[in-house]
């Protein structure tokens, strides 16, 4: 991976968690420049969701520090409303996309791509509807405005949750297995719309069992198993003549990943 | 603010004597609610609406009217024709009551033990009865335990409204302690703990039995 | 049945049904500003006050609402408490049922799936507004429902203020079985008074409960 002398956007550094007895993440060191594309692959249980939790803190790590554009994310040191004002603050600069969408019900697909730049950001409501109508033109989602999210496919919901992830302008967007509840023929129109977001240089973290996506749209890829990175390189190298053992065993089971 | 426990120490046996007649009419209470809960629903069910109307009545009743109403009608309604001893008018009422309440939980689940049930047991050459016996009603019950201990917990609490009618229970027993020895708050809060510490047995009670029973389901 | 006498008793009894509204609606009223701070209690960073609430919400439902209303009103001046009897039957009644809708506001909200909370928080929604905006919205069905179970039993519940003289529905029905001696049409009439209200109260539940889960149809 080519380094930069700019700050990266996201780096861990020396990440461990348990939970209980179980020790998930066993010390990750990970960089992430501005606008790069980072793929992370592995079996269940391997530790790759709760490292992207961890990013934004939906996951507290026990050891080791993340940082956003340079500011720690994780701090220990901060209690009760002190460190609530920092996450929600720090939170508001990344996006989160969800394997079961977690749209809000109870509101109508504009207002769930509304409610935070509004409510957060204290956006008027006339400019929050310009700017939440356009983000759902891109991802094609404009003529279902008014519709709740009950009458949504899959796909459709989980554009609209990318949307909903976009209207706060973050500076890096999290992909926590996008596509792993989608039917195989939803999942074409979300990888489109996050290719669009890979053309247009967001700084992207992929938890995915998508090889072919990953291997299409990613800068970098990385393979967990067991709560350490086992592999990481170009998507190149990784998916067609990966250097571990372990990692060419996985690729073997998961089928039409190779060459 | 001075408190003295001594009298309640003295009281001991008549409260004790009080707990012993709570406990005594919540089992009494207790079987007559299931049991009889299980017969209405039964009968409910089984027969049609032009005939079980006044039991469908009843149940409605005796769920939407408070408890000491329903108490003071059956005491002092019945009480006028035919002498019976006070508690056994409080464990009449207080037993349909619940029985009611019961019913009601019987009723639904006996439905929602589905009909393919029934189908298979009447195929493998059980009667209606037998089918009925067997098959349906022990799931029936099952599936009620749940909300059918809820009751059961809440209906020893109830226990003390039968004061109002003169039976022998806690609340009646502290009260005849207090109008002697004037020490209203002690009295009450013994047997609050009291009340509490029956409650905590009961909802251990509750476990132990929903524990065993979801084995057999 | 004795329709002329049940015409005449009519007006004391309506009368008394208006004092177990009352004393029923301001008992719930209150009840739900302590179910509330229970809630909020039970949440506490602080285990003393944690452990404080639930201890409370233990012993209150744990405990018959008819001793507790005994305790109150006439072992409440050893402790400096005087309360006159319709007061009682309200303080009592609210902290009775605040416990009780504590918990019941607890489920509904539990009841809400643990991805809303997560999507809002990884948005930035800190937990006040995530419950505001998010979490409560979806909890309001459900909450509505049970509060409305409770409302219907603290209604039932208000008969036994009548063993400490406030004259209400039972106490009125009570006193008049005593002088007519005519229980069956009174215990009709008061009967139905109390259906009416309870029937009154399903009917309001229905309603906020339908406006409340309006999206769901949507």
């Amino acid at each position: 991976m080519t380094q930069t002398t700019e700050t990266p956007m996201v780096e861990l550094k020396g990440v461990k968690k348990r939970f209980g007895d179980l020790e998930v993440l066993k010390g990750i060191d990970l960089r992430v420049d501005r606008g790069r594309i980072i793929s992370i692959i592995g079996p269940s249980g391997s530790g790759k969701s709760t490292l992207l939790r961890s990013v934004n803190n939906l996951e507290v790590i026990d050891e080791g520090q993340i940082l956003l554009d340079g500011v720690q994310v994780n701090r220990p040191d901060l209690k009760g409303l002190a460190f609530e004002k920092h996450i929600n603050h720090i939170r508001q600069n990344m996006g989160m996309v969800f394997q079961h969408f977690n749209l809000f019900p109870h509101l109508s697909t504009l207002e769930n791509v509304t409610l935070a730049p509004r409510k957060l950001k204290g956006v008027s409501a006339s400019i929050a509807r310009e700017l939440g109508m356009e983000l759902l033109e891109r991802v094609g989602l404009a003529d279902k405005a008014q519709v709740y999210p009950s009458a949504l496919s899959g796909g459709q919901k989980q554009r609209v949750a990318i949307a909903r992830a976009l209207a706060m302008q973050p500076k890096v967007m999290l992909f926590d297995e996008a596509t792993s509840a989608l039917d195989p023929e939803l999942v074409e129109e979300v990888n489109r719309v996050m290719k669009g977001l890979a053309e247009e240089h967001m700084t992207m973290l992929i938890v995915t069992h998508e090889m072919a996506f990953a291997r299409d749209v990613s800068d970098w890829a990385m393979f967990m198993d067991g709560g350490v990175v086992v592999e990481a390189n170009t998507p190149e190298h990784l998916f067609s003549h990966p250097d571990q053992e372990r990692t060419q065993h996985f690729l073997r089971k998961h089928l039409g990943t190779q060459g | 603010m001075e408190f003295d426990f001594s009298p309640v120490i003295d009281y001991l046996p008549v409260l004790l004597q009080g707990v012993g007649v709570t406990l005594l009419i919540g089992v009494a209470v207790a079987v007559m609610s299931v049991v009889g809960g299980q017969i209405v629903a039964v009968i409910t069910l089984y027969t049609r609406k032009m005939v079980n109307w006044p039991l469908r009545f009843f149940i409605w009743l005796f769920m939407t009217t408070p408890l000491l109403l329903q108490l003071y009608f059956l005491y002092f309604g019945i009480g006028e024709w035919i002498l019976i001893p006070a508690i056994v008018v409080g464990v009449l009422g207080l037993g349909f009551h619940y029985m009611a309440y019961n019913a009601d939980i019987f009723i639904a689940t006996i439905k929602s033990v589905s009909s393919g049930q029934y189908e298979a047991s009447r195929s493998l050459g059980f009667g209606h009865l037998a089918t009925l016996f067997y098959v349906v009603l022990p799931q029936a019950f099952n599936r009620a335990l749940p909300q059918l201990s809820n009751n059961m917990i809440i209906m020893v609490k109830d226990i003390s409204v039968l004061s109002a009618i003169g039976i022998g229970e806690m609340v009646y027993v502290s009260q005849y302690a207090i109008s002697v020895t004037f020490r209203p708050f002690e009295f009450y809060i013994t047997i609050t703990v009291i009340y509490y510490l029956i409650n905590l047995m009961m909802e251990a009670g509750q476990t132990w039995i929903e524990r065993r029973a979801a084995y057999r389901s | 049945m004795d329709f002329n006498l049940m015409i005449e008793i009519a007006p004391l009894l309506v009368q008394a049904a208006w004092v177990t509204v009352d004393i029923s609606a301001r008992a719930l009223f209150f009840g739900f500003f302590i179910a509330s701070a229970l809630v909020v209690l039970r949440t506490s960073r602080i285990r003393p006050v944690r452990w404080l609430a639930r201890a409370y919400i233990s012993v209150v439902r744990g405990t018959p609402y008819f001793v507790q209303l005994l305790l109150i009103f006439y072992g409440g001046p050893a402790i400096g408490l005087r309360l006159d009897p319709f007061t009682c039957g309200v303080v009592v009644g609210a902290f009775n049922i605040g416990a009780y809708m504590s918990e019941a506001i607890r489920g509904a909200i539990e009841s809400v799936d643990s991805g809303q909370n997560e999507a809002s928080r990884s948005l930035g929604f800190g937990r006040l507004t995530t419950l505001q905006y998010i979490i409560l919205p979806q909890a309001a069905g459900l909450m509505i429902r049970s509060v409305g179970v409770l409302a219907i039993i603290l209604v039932k519940n208000s008969s036994l203020v009548s063993i400490i003289s406030v004259v209400e529905l039972t106490y009125q029905a009570q006193r008049l079985i005593g002088s007519t001696y005519k229980p069956l049409e009174v215990f009709t009439l008061s009967a139905l008074m109390y259906i009416v209200i309870i029937y009154a109260v399903m009917g309001i539940v229905e309603f906020l409960y339908r406006r409340a889960t309006r999206y769901t149809f949507l």
